[in-house]
């Protein structure tokens, strides 16, 4: 081969790498995309003592209930009647709840927004009156949260509120209620 | 042979196959670590701020997954259908306390000292997953067996979300801009 046939060839990259480096990422990233950040609410749940008789002191709790304000509609992906199976994963199709609202009584008082809840919550936990006798260590703690969940409510307004509980700096919460299904 | 001629030549270190082999290798983990994520389902779960993080979870904890019209899955297995079972939760507490047996046996889940209606009380945790929008009547009936004597599992995680899924698929259709983590 002499130099004019090299000339003519001209010059040739090979894309074959680069499309593969490209196609790579590309499933990379649609990977990595469905892993989502997850957090954790620990609870200890009161056994159930099956009819036992085992004598149990009071302990003094506040008392944080939460009602649904307004229901809500139910809106499910476009041209999905409620109810209806998404056929690759089995499961019933994931609806998204517009228009809810729910309202709180901490102990005796009413609240209908999120922040009034939270600054309640901080005021009582700031309350020298509000720690209670540890049994465990022989010092006082903060009083526990007893979220009680009236029916029509849900998941999210029930982490809600945990969440303002923790914020406010209660750390031992339990869940009170059981009142069944909403409408 | 001359070698002196071999030496002069530069020598040109072809990176394309690393770089290949390194792409691979990441997909290969995050593969592996998507299969080892089965047990999870697709949920969008509700957003905690003051939670704590789940960074390292027990290897063995057992994890229940409810769906937001109620139905239990554990391990991509149904155990109750609301459609099917109605109010009947019978088949829930046999799981539980199959996984307890089953866990038990294996070693993979440990006692505590504390015993409750003649059964001794899990020191492991279990974890509850929710959908945001499933109603909360559904997970305290989990809940309520969990704190069963034969099953007692005592110590419950309610799973949460760092980030708001739901608003964040949201916010780009609304044409509004995504906010960071």
């Amino acid at each position: 081969m002499n130099v004019l046939d090299e000339l003519k060839e001209g010059v040739k990259p090979d894309l074959t790498p680069m499309i593969d480096v490209v196609f790579l990422m590309i499933i990379f990233f649609i990977c990595i995309d469905f892993r989502v950040l997850e957090s954790k609410l620990p609870a200890y749940l009161p056994l159930d003592r099956a009819g036992g008789h085992a004598a149990s002191q009071p302990q003094e709790q506040l008392s944080v209930k939460i009602h649904v304000a307004a229901e809500g509609v139910k809106n499910f992906p476009d041209g999905v009647a409620p109810g209806a199976v998404h056929a690759p994963s089995k499961r019933p199709y994931r609806f998204v709840l517009d228009g809810h609202s729910i309202r709180w009584e901490v102990g005796p008082k009413r609240f209908d927004t999120i922040d009034d809840v939270k600054n309640e919550l901080r005021r009582i936990a700031q309350d020298p009156a509000s720690l209670v006798p540890d049994r465990a260590t022989g010092t006082r703690k903060l009083l526990a949260c007893v979220l009680e969940a009236y029916p029509g409510t849900y998941y999210g307004d029930v982490a809600l509120t945990a969440d303002a509980c923790h914020e406010a700096g209660f750390e031992q919460i339990h869940f009170g209620g059981g009142f069944g299904a909403g409408k | 042979m001359d070698f002196t001629s071999i030496v002069k030549q530069p020598v040109e270190i072809d990176l394309t196959p690393l770089v290949d082999c390194v792409f691979l290798l990441m997909i290969f983990f995050v593969l592996v670590i998507d299969l080892s994520q089965k047990n999870l389902e697709d949920l969008v779960l509700p957003q905690a701020v003051f939670q704590q993080p789940d960074n390292q979870p027990p290897p063995d904890r057992p994890v229940l997954n409810v769906l937001q019209n109620g139905t239990v899955v554990y391990n991509q297995f149904v155990a109750h259908d609301p459609a099917v079972d109605g109010k009947d939760y019978r088949r829930v507490k046999d799981l539980l306390v199959g996984i307890r047996q089953a866990g038990l046996a294996a070693q993979k889940l440990h006692l505590t000292e504390e015993a409750i209606g003649g059964h001794a009380v899990m020191a492991d945790p279990i974890l509850i997953r929710a959908d945001k929008w499933t109603e909360w009547h559904h997970i305290a009936e989990v809940m309520k067996l969990c704190s069963l004597p034969e099953i007692a599992f005592k110590r419950v995680e309610l799973a949460m979300s760092a980030v708001d899924k739901e608003k964040a698929d949201r916010e780009p259709a609304q044409g509004t801009k995504r906010s960071g983590r």
